[in-house]
């Protein structure tokens, strides 16, 4: 697979050719902040933004996406939507959320609706440009990757380096008329890939990611599950913004004339009150404090013990999103490696 | 099987919600094919006194509205509160926070004794009759009124969010209001509204009433944190959440 030099017009004319020629999501900004959205104009791109509100799972887990449709007459049928698409500019840490979303949704039964959406997507990955005011990607292994995605562009300097890394890449990138990276361009990118692991740690885990299973496993019982547990509004914030958290809700709505119908699924989140509310009305988790854990439980303990990578990615949205500024999962971690 | 009867009523209210159901448009075309309307004063002129259902806007701010209401109830077998003055009093309630006679005087003037101005405290429709349904907001969702009703009609019992407007509000990628140095009152407030007023920029004024538990020593806690007071919080729940439990 090649890499390529491009300088910025360079860029901005392939760019332009990919939004021309398809559908194209990337980050663009939306008030002060940065969003994925539908790119219909390339200079809207911006590849220098910092994190975005919520991760590119929009894509593959819709907020709400319906599942099938249906006659209470007979009959149903699946509704599977997977045209084509490019997303442009996703983050390291973002790439490795959507890997571990790929062997969640293919484990046990898989997930046909994920899998299209998933099939028709050509990911652009991004290395981060601007640090953002909460990211621990690099105490995470998520400051970097070095494979798996289509492209890969990082800055280096004035140029960019556009890596290929599958077919859909190479044929992304075909036609794109600049010189292939020389030697001293790739020891550029490694040396971006170095400071970007060391400047991705606004927080600083005090043990190895690997550490974290064995260390919940013996704090059920520690005191900050209940004191951070007081401040929390069960609101669910820090599941929604997670790129890793994708629990959700089915339920049937029928038409007016009440026969024909359909089945959707939304974004549910463990942090909800009503969340493990389950047939006559039993919850499994009605108190705050055993919400609150889980979520953590969950990140450290249940999915590495499924997919044996820990599912905390270091993007920091949870710590910006939480109003009442308890979800800081490094705090967590580290008050629990203090022991009390 | 016949189709079920229903009937519309207002009480205290600017007939907004009511204004939500006619802004369904050709959806109204399905919603009376499902249902038999009886009485809808604000869009028909027949009325009825036999009904299934009955529909009820607005608060109850006088004593004859009570016997009113009562009458309605009576009548019908399942009730609805439809909008904020009529599931938590909304607006009307601001009156409560307030000397009944000084609220006469300032609204009425010199014509506050008059007998056909007499008024009581504000009471949501459930402080005086059993509510079997509710609609909240101020104005409704129409949106969640058409499944509320088509869940009825199927019966199944329709289900309000029991998670606060957060929820809706992240999933449309707001920044956060809190943010920009508002108090929003979102993390308390019962969601169901898709988050209109903050993804048009504005903080949420909690029409929709609380969620079932909301934490509101959280609230309070967080004031310090975003360099508010608890009377700023106040002054942003006395609107739509006045002689509301809970209460700071």
């Amino acid at each position: 697979m090649s890499v390529k030099k491009l300088d910025k017009k360079a860029l901005n004319s392939w760019v332009e050719s990919l939004v021309a020629g398809q559908k194209v999501f990337g980050v663009q900004a939306k008030g002060e902040r940065f969003a994925f959205a539908e790119l219909t104009d390339a200079s809207a791109l911006r590849l220098d933004y910092d994190v975005t509100m919520l991760p590119p799972k929009k894509y593959f887990l819709p907020q709400r996406e319906d599942l099938l449709t249906f006659k209470r007459s007979g009959g149903h049928e699946s509704v599977i939507e997977c045209d084509p698409f490019v997303l442009l500019g996703v983050h390291p840490y973002d790439f490795v959320a959507i890997r571990q979303m790929d062997a969640i949704f293919e484990k046990d039964n898989d997930d046909i609706h994920y899998k299209a959406r998933r099939n028709a997507a050509t990911i652009v990955v991004c290395d981060v440009q601007n640090a953002s005011e909460n990211v621990f990607a690099g105490c995470m292994n998520g400051a970097v990757v070095e494979d798996g995605y289509d492209v890969l562009i990082t800055g280096i300097g004035k140029d960019y380096l556009l890596d290929a890394g599958t077919e859909k890449g190479e044929a992304l990138l075909h036609g794109v008329g600049a010189p292939d990276a020389r030697a001293e361009d790739m020891a550029e990118r490694s040396k971006v890939w170095e400071a970007n692991k060391a400047a991705l740690k606004k927080h600083e885990l005090k043990c190895a990611p690997a550490d974290l299973p064995k260390l919940l496993g013996s704090s059920e019982e520690h005191p900050v599950w209940a004191e951070k547990a007081e401040g929390c509004f069960s609101c669910g914030s820090c599941n929604l913004v997670c790129p890793t958290c994708y629990c959700f809700d089915v339920q049937d709505e029928i038409d007016w004339n009440m026969d024909s119908g359909r089945r959707y699924r939304c974004w549910d989140g463990c942090m909800l009150t009503n969340f493990a509310t389950v047939t006559g009305n039993h919850n499994f988790r009605p108190k705050v404090e055993d919400r609150y854990r889980h979520r953590y439980y969950r990140k450290g303990k249940y999915i590495p013990e499924k997919i044996g990578e820990i599912s905390c990615v270091g993007c920091g949205r949870c710590i910006t999103a939480c109003v009442a500024k308890i979800a800081n999962p490094v705090e967590i971690y580290n008050r629990l490696l203090e022991g009390k | 099987m016949s189709k079920p009867r229903v009937a519309i009523f207002d009480f205290a209210c600017c007939e907004g919600c009511q204004l939500q159901i006619v802004n369904l448009e050709e959806e109204i075309i399905d919603l009376v094919t499902l249902v038999d309307v009886v009485e809808w004063r604000e869009a028909m002129s027949e009325q009825s006194e036999e009904y299934d259902i009955a529909i009820i806007e607005g608060s109850i701010t006088r004593p004859q509205d009570e016997e009113r209401l009562k009458e309605i109830r009576e009548r019908a077998k399942i009730l609805i509160a439809l909008g904020a003055c009529a599931v938590t009093g909304g607006i009307n309630k601001l009156k409560n926070n307030f000397d009944l006679e000084d609220v006469k005087k300032c609204v009425y003037g010199k014509d506050a004794a008059m007998p056909h101005l007499d008024t009581a405290m504000t009471k949501a429709v459930g402080e005086v009759v059993k509510v079997d349904f509710v609609v909240p907001g101020c104005p409704i969702n129409r949106a969640e009124f058409a499944v509320i009703v088509r869940s009825l009609a199927l019966g199944k019992t329709p289900v309000l969010p029991t998670y606060p407007v957060c929820v809706e509000c992240k999933m449309r990628e707001n920044g956060c209001r809190f943010e920009y140095d508002e108090i929003c009152l979102g993390p308390i407030t019962r969601a169901g509204c898709d988050a209109p007023c903050p993804s048009a920029g504005h903080w949420c004024y909690g029409c929709r009433g609380y969620v079932d538990d909301p934490n509101v020593n959280a609230a309070k806690d967080i004031l310090e944190k975003y360099g508010k007071t608890i009377d700023d919080l106040k002054s942003k729940m006395l609107l739509f959440n006045s002689k509301q439990e809970p209460t700071l």
